[in-house]
């Protein structure tokens, strides 16, 4: 369970808890995502939202899904999508 | 550690992970199966993906990265006693899963004023096989939703938002791999 203890500052003014922070994290990388499209080189747009996809699925498995705590999971878990993702990009280039 | 104490070290239902998994997996083969069908037609998968809906995609993105913010906040109230608080999160999260099903539809409604279907390219079978399925979840994870408002039990929650999660973590790796990979 997550106490008011656990809150933490992710902001220079304001103090939020952890689950706050991932959902602002997840919201500026989508938008880093939707700006990195603007690129002109394909492989580079390629490899910056498939980076920008992985970082997103490990801060909602590690704060949503709670496996922050669990970190032999979560690690567990991002090796399996970073293959995938090196497998995408690996497919893309080819 | 053991294996029997590392299973144990997962939150919430063991059942409800073998699910989030086994979709990982299922998911994780349709779009390697689409990379794969690609490097027979990269350009004619690049002509077909600029026919997309990328800017209600990516708002889509928003909408459920919020929504599955309120799920997890709801059982971190629920679990801190604040049941209304939590009910009104699931509420609201449920109700952004219903703004992006309608998100969804308007952009197939658009591609069927454009004449196109499965039967256009191959990428527009695996386009409509991949989101289709997805949506059926975000409209499954809806229902769910709207359960655990009214059945609020905190191992409930928990179960539910977990489906969630799992339909917001399909849908980051499913974006960038049919939206952008051009």
């Amino acid at each position: 369970m997550r106490s008011v203890s656990s809150r933490v500052k992710c902001g220079r003014r304001r103090r939020h808890d952890p689950l706050t922070c991932a959902w602002l994290g997840l919201l500026a990388l989508s938008l880093t995502s939707a700006l990195l499209t603007l690129l002109h080189s394909p492989q580079l747009v390629a490899a910056g939202v498939l980076a920008l996809a992985l970082i997103k699925a490990r801060v909602i498995l590690a704060q949503y899904l709670d496996l922050a705590r669990r970190p032999r999971w979560l690690r567990g878990f991002t090796m399996v999508l970073t293959i995938f993702s090196v497998l995408i990009f690996g497919l893309y280039l080819v | 550690m053991n294996d029997s104490s590392l299973i144990d070290e997962l939150p919430g239902e063991l059942l409800m992970w073998v699910l989030i998994i086994s979709e990982l997996l299922v998911f994780g083969a349709g779009l390697i199966a689409f990379m794969g069908v690609r490097l027979t037609d990269p350009t004619g998968f690049a002509e077909a993906q600029s026919h997309l809906y990328r800017t209600g995609a990516a708002f889509n993105t928003a909408v459920l990265v919020t929504s599955g913010y309120l799920a997890a906040q709801a059982l971190h109230w629920r679990r801190t006693n604040f049941r209304l608080k939590a009910r009104l999160a699931l509420l609201c999260a449920a109700a952004l899963g219903i703004v992006f099903l309608i998100i969804k539809g308007v952009e197939y409604t658009g591609k069927a004023a454009q004449g196109i279907t499965y039967e256009t390219h191959p990428f527009f079978l695996f386009y409509y096989l991949l989101t289709g399925f997805h949506a059926a979840h975000v409209l499954a994870g809806v229902a769910v939703l709207l359960l655990i408002t009214w059945r609020d039990d905190p191992n409930n929650i928990e179960a539910g938002a977990q489906f969630w999660h799992m339909v917001d973590l399909v849908w980051i790796m499913l974006f960038p791999v049919i939206y952008l990979l051009g």
